[in-house]
């Protein structure tokens, strides 16, 4: 009886896959050019993320502050991580898209820099996604009244992937495949991933 | 019903064939290139000894080419799919835990639903519905992952998962479903079965009529003006 039950779940799977797979079809995929990444960016304060990924901080304000002051401190720090990890996504998803398109061009070097910048893109995109469920759920949950162990610190890696290393990673493959843009706009570039 | 049975899924996949050609789709799925190929020359050979008593053993025989190259292509396809290339140590588990979930399902299912089929052809059936079932979950998570991260679905890893999954997804279901029909279930899966199979090729004829490029870790030095443009851009970045 399980089995039939699941083979009913992995065949419902499957159609709603057929229907979403047509309705991507109708809807054609926009293609993403250079002139629409730059303005699409959110900027992510790689060093903000640093700090509230620190365990000694983490330790100082748990040092310093009273249990509630901690807690609250502690929510306000998650929340801020969370915009973070939201804005990291939300670039990934923006380079994954224009790397998309890179892949069409006839310069093999071209398409290279295009690979590797997508490879960056998506996992920096499921590290984002994994650690933002984390952080919601711990929310959601008021974890940190039931755990006392450091939360943020934890939450560097996700999946064997290390999220600022990865996303500092993406910047670098950002700089070689956007290599060819003016100047200004290039650091605009750096100044808004 | 059975000139058409014979003629519209190998008319289809000898087009599919020559559209890989064109698109020098072999360099880029080989596996894929290999299934095409065998199934194209399967049919052939089946159409042929159809009314002879050779084609029992050529029907089996050809049918454990189509899984084995089935599983092949699956392997492929997650392969190609950006992301799976992480360092991370679990990307390399997907596939093995995706097959062993499906001989496990496969496995279930014939334990719930006992065939009437013996000996080594039973076998063969339980392999069947259990690539069917990788096909599926394969299909799956590739689509679940277009929206989750943002992954383009029009390339031909999603092309080719799309048509094994829209298949596999019928066939699963017609054999679930189909068999509450009795007599008449013989008749509905042939059909079901034509269709589904057509349209599944018709799928990839339409991923593959659009040349995809291809990605060559063979590159020429950059020129020196690149280089000191990358290292300026290093240097801004620090």
């Amino acid at each position: 009886m399980f089995s039939i039950i699941l083979t009913w779940l992995i065949v419902a799977w499957g159609a709603l896959s057929c229907i979403y797979m047509l309705r991507c079809a109708w809807r054609r995929f926009p293609k993403r050019d250079v002139d629409d990444v730059i303005p699409f960016l959110y900027p992510v304060d790689i060093s903000l993320a640093e700090s509230l990924l620190d365990p000694a901080a983490e330790f100082e304000f748990r040092w310093k502050l009273q249990p509630p002051q901690f807690r609250e401190a502690q929510r306000k720090r998650m929340r801020l991580y969370l915009e973070l990890t939201r804005r990291m996504s939300h670039n990934a998803t923006v380079l994954v898209a224009y790397a998309d398109a890179e892949k069409n061009s006839q310069d093999p070097r071209r398409v290279s820099l295009a690979s590797t910048l997508q490879e960056k893109a998506v996992e920096v995109r499921l590290y984002a996604l994994l650690t933002r469920f984390k952080l919601r759920l711990r929310l959601l949950l008021r974890s940190d009244i039931l755990i006392s162990k450091p939360v943020l610190p934890h939450l560097r890696k996700a999946c064997d992937i290390d999220g600022l290393q990865t996303y500092s990673a993406l910047k670098v493959a950002a700089a070689a495949a956007f290599v060819q843009l003016p100047p200004e706009e290039l650091a605009s570039l750096t100044r808004n991933l | 019903m059975n000139l058409l049975e014979w003629y519209i899924p190998l008319g289809l996949l000898v087009l599919l064939l020559g559209v890989l050609v064109r698109a020098h789709a072999y360099k880029v799925c080989p596996c894929f290139f290999s299934y095409v190929t065998f199934a194209s020359v399967a049919g052939a050979v089946r159409f042929l000894v159809r009314n002879q008593p050779a084609y029992y053993a050529t029907y089996w025989i050809t049918e454990a080419g189509y899984d084995i190259l089935g599983i092949l292509v699956m392997y492929e396809v997650l392969r190609t799919l950006p992301g799976t290339s992480t360092r991370a140590w679990w990307a390399r588990l997907i596939f093995p835990s995706v097959v062993l979930v499906g001989i496990a399902m496969s496995l279930a299912r014939t334990d719930a639903v006992p065939t009437r089929i013996v000996g080594l052809p039973h076998y063969m059936v339980v392999g069947e519905i259990a690539v069917r079932f990788v096909q599926v979950f394969v299909f799956a998570i590739l689509v679940t992952l277009v929206p989750l991260l943002g992954l383009r679905w029009r390339q031909y890893s999603f092309g080719i998962a799309t048509g094994f999954g829209l298949y596999a997804t019928v066939m699963l279901l017609t054999t679930i479903k189909f068999s509450d029909f009795g007599t008449t279930f013989k008749l509905l899966w042939g059909w079901t079965s034509l269709v589904a199979y057509s349209v599944a090729v018709l799928i990839w004829i339409w991923f593959f009529s659009v040349p995809q490029k291809v990605t060559t870790s063979e590159l020429s030095a950059p020129a020196p003006g690149v280089l000191k443009e990358y290292k300026d851009a290093l240097r801004r970045m620090r």
